[in-house]
């Protein structure tokens, strides 16, 4: 049986209450260390001692204390000498531990090492409760704890450790046998050689402290590579999935690396890019350098650029509009990413948008016209009132001449001013006639294949503000297939406008029911288009054909000449145009125009 | 054709000057503008006028030239003329005092009787506005004790009973009111009634 299990097998439990021991004063004998003849000092041992401790604390930290028990055995020549620490968790020096810890013990109680006693079952209490050196003599006597612990001590010197300044242990040498008693250099040494190795304790604490932190530290770098391996696929799924070009590239112009979206938006090949050819600098128009040297100002300063529309040269010359945003790579100072949305198709569709604007536009300005050629409402008060002016002049001058001329009284020089003004006026009166004339043929009639459906919305568009003053009801209903008619577009815009307009005008004054317009487009048995404006408005109160003769009128301002002008229209493309009561209110106007196109195919 | 000065407002030059020609044939004095603004800031007739106006007029309408002269009770009589009348245009003008309303180009004989008539309706009321400033002179010339007693006398009432209701001799009533009747050049009681009559006419009218 090796001493070491006996001794660990005979310790009792730790919780057992001591049996009442001898008196501490029984077993200190602590002043006889000033009274012994002392040894002179080896310094010269010491320092190599402590050069000897030096380096241990420099090749492997964790084995000082070993070390410290050690150079004890050596210099006081005890035959155990060995280091208690008070702790809690049986490792780290603690103040308020319960319990000794033996991390080193060199000589005869080597055994022991890794073992220990509860805080007042040992020497070790007393000195820390005392704070000083204090020298034992058989302490088995007042600590049965330590009774079966082999072999017993004859003689015990303890001195205080300090770490950091408080005493959380003892460091001790024991004589077995009265072979030397210690004496008053063997504390001073001790307690030199306890300083130094609660220093280099210190030391290597912090130096763990420093491990442990330099391993969290490669955990957590760990972990974010780790991340960056799950980011990097989610990255390359993003490139690889080529929705946006995505490319690499440096400051100085080049393009590192590109995805295959990128490649086709600019129609170079992986090739040319393998070769350094394909330069983002060279693939940039000059009048869109400013804006690349904007976006490079700004990630020199921000490390990313906001997305920006430019465009790039296609390898055939071309170009393509393309959104552009990236950043620089972290750190890299001179690298980046960036992806490229190709705008092609939103600048097409722009086109189109705004090719439609201004075709909208053209037809507005057009009907705009129209418009006011078949309201005729202003325009008929300006005619009449244009060709009035010269005319009652004339009647006036005439007038008077003749009055003149009955009293005998007409001066020849009267006479002749009287008649240069007639012929003025009746000048102005026929100029007047021939500008209203110029203007109702404002452009020669034109005959196009016409989509009767579009005449009708855009006259509705046109109408559209009148439509929604009167709180009108419109309902459209058309032939299933596009229905062209050879006709004037303008002249055929012209009628319906006049009709759509008489009807909502005949509906102003419906408070009792709806006020409905129905628009309707179709072929009729003679195969012929038929397009219908029904209202529910007033209908006639006379005669219904007398709409149609020139200058009936029921409005307040009006000249009655828009239905006439609209029949004559119509029968000039070959169709007719007639009214009929609505059922059961108000009115239907309806016009033909024939399909030649059904002759041009045969 | 009695005399006068008639205004023609029209933007026209040839239908004003031929306007002017017309109505001068008849001896009238004749004065053109060409807006609604012009006339107003010339037009303070002194003598029988009347006002030949075009309704459709750059600048404010004839219709508006009517409304701002009534507005500053200038009573010129109004025949209006236009290219394009309308009914309810015609009610307008008529309703607010127009002459006659005539459409261009019209009988000669017409817009000239048109002229006529509204000269005399002007000259007419002319005449009674003198005569009631005349009055009002006269009137405004008495003493209050003669007022007093004058508008006792007109209300019908006897010397004795004016003497009794302001405590006073009917000698003394006698006296004003001869010297009322005198100042107010009346022949008779009537009369006086009469003048009485036309003066609180245009007291009401001024109120």
């Amino acid at each position: 049986m090796s001493s070491a299990s006996m001794s660990r097998a005979n310790v009792p439990l730790e919780d057992s209450i001591p049996e009442a021991g001898a008196p501490l004063e029984s077993i200190l004998c602590t002043e006889k260390l000033q009274r012994r003849p002392s040894r002179p000092p080896d310094y010269e041992k010491e320092n190599r001692a402590l050069v000897g401790l030096m380096s241990a604390l420099a090749d492997s930290p964790s084995s000082i204390f070993q070390r410290l028990a050690e150079t004890i055995l050596d210099i006081t020549q005890c035959e155990s000498a060995g280091l208690s620490l008070l702790t809690r968790d049986g490792k780290k020096p603690d103040v308020c531990g319960k319990r000794f810890y033996w991390p080193a013990i060199a000589g005869m109680w080597n055994p022991h090492v890794g073992g220990g006693t509860p805080r007042n079952f040992g020497p070790c209490g007393d000195v820390l409760d005392q704070n000083r050196t204090l020298l034992f003599t058989h302490f088995e006597r007042r600590y049965p704890y330590l009774m079966p612990v082999f072999p017993a001590a004859e003689e015990c010197l303890l001195v205080p450790f300090y770490v950091a300044g408080t005493a959380v242990g003892t460091i001790w040498a024991i004589m077995h046998t009265d072979g030397r008693k210690f004496d008053a250099e063997d504390d001073r040494v001790m307690a030199s050689l306890g300083k130094f190795a609660s220093s280099a304790y210190q030391a290597q604490i912090h130096i763990e402290d420093l491990k442990i932190q330099v391993a969290e530290r490669e955990k957590a770098e760990a972990e974010v590579r780790e991340l960056a391996k799950g980011l990097e696929a989610k990255i390359r799924r993003l490139v690889e999935a080529n929705v946006v070009g995505i490319v690499t590239w440096n400051l100085v112009g080049a393009i590192t690396g590109a995805n295959d979206a990128f490649l086709r938006m600019v129609q170079y090949d992986r090739e040319d890019l393998d070769s350094g050819r394909v330069r983002w600098t060279d693939l940039t128009p000059a009048e869109w350098r400013g804006c690349a040297e904007r976006a490079v100002a700004d990630l020199k300063a921000t490390g990313i650029f906001q997305p920006f529309e430019k465009e790039y040269f296609r390898k055939d010359g071309s170009r393509v509009p393309a959104l552009v945003g990236g950043a620089l790579f972290e750190g890299s100072g001179n690298e980046g990413l960036a992806f490229v949305l190709d705008l092609s198709a939103q600048k097409r569709a722009q086109e189109r948008l705004q090719e439609a604007q201004q075709s909208l536009y053209t037809t507005q300005v057009e009907l705009a016209r129209v418009s006011r050629l078949t309201t005729m409402g202003e325009l008929t008060a300006s005619i009449a009132h244009e060709v009035n002016q010269p005319l009652t002049a004339i009647t006036n001058n005439g007038s008077a001449c003749l009055r003149l001329l009955a009293n005998r009284n007409l001066d020849p020089e009267v006479l002749q001013r009287a008649l240069e003004e007639i012929v003025a006026d009746g000048t102005r009166a026929s100029a007047v006639i021939s500008r209203i004339r110029a203007f109702i043929k404002k452009t020669p009639e034109q005959r196009n294949q016409v989509n009767i459906k579009d005449v009708i919305q855009e006259v509705l568009a046109l109408a559209s503000q009148e439509i929604q003053k009167n709180q009108i009801l419109v309902e459209c209903e058309f032939t299933k297939t596009p229905t062209l008619v050879l006709a004037d577009r303008v002249q055929t815009q012209q009628v319906l406008l006049n009709l759509i307009m008489n009807g909502i005008e005949a509906m102003t004054e419906v408070t009792d029911r709806p006020r409905v317009l129905q628009v309707k487009s179709g072929i009729n048995e003679s195969g012929d288009v038929l397009i219908a404006v029904r209202d529910s408005g007033t209908g006639f109160s006379a005669d219904r054909d007398s709409v149609f003769t020139p200058f009936f009128t029921t409005k307040a301002s009006g000249m009655g000449m828009g239905l006439p002008i609209s029949r004559s229209l119509i029968e000039g493309h070959g169709g007719h145009l007639w009214a009929e009561p609505n059922v059961p209110n108000g009115a239907v106007f309806s016009f033909t125009l024939p399909i030649p196109t059904r002759v041009a195919h045969a | 054709m009695p005399n006068g000065v008639v205004f023609v407002v029209d933007d026209d030059p040839s239908v004003r000057s031929s306007l002017k020609f017309l109505i001068s044939t008849v001896g009238l004095q004749v004065e053109t503008f060409e807006s609604a603004e012009a006339a107003l800031q010339k037009l303070s007739p002194d003598a029988p006028s009347c006002l030949v106006l075009d309704v459709r007029l750059r600048g404010l309408s004839g219709l508006d030239l009517q409304g701002e002269l009534a507005a500053r009770n200038c009573q010129v009589p109004i025949v209006f003329i236009t290219g394009h009348g309308d009914i309810p245009m015609t009610v307008r003008a008529m309703k607010a005092g127009a002459v006659e309303f005539l459409t261009k180009p019209f009988r000669d004989q017409d817009l000239l009787d048109a002229v006529r008539i509204a000269l005399e309706r002007d000259r007419a009321r002319r005449q009674r506005e003198s005569e009631r400033t005349e009055l009002q002179q006269r009137f405004d010339s008495l003493t209050s004790r003669e007022r007093e007693v004058i508008s006792l006398v007109v209300a019908g009432k006897l010397n004795k009973e004016i003497a009794h209701q302001l405590g006073t001799a009917e000698n003394t009533i006698k006296v004003h009111r001869s010297r009322a009747v005198e100042k107010m050049h009346a022949q008779s009681v009537a009369e006086l009634v009469r003048m009485m009559e036309k003066i609180k006419g245009v007291a009401k009218k001024a109120s």
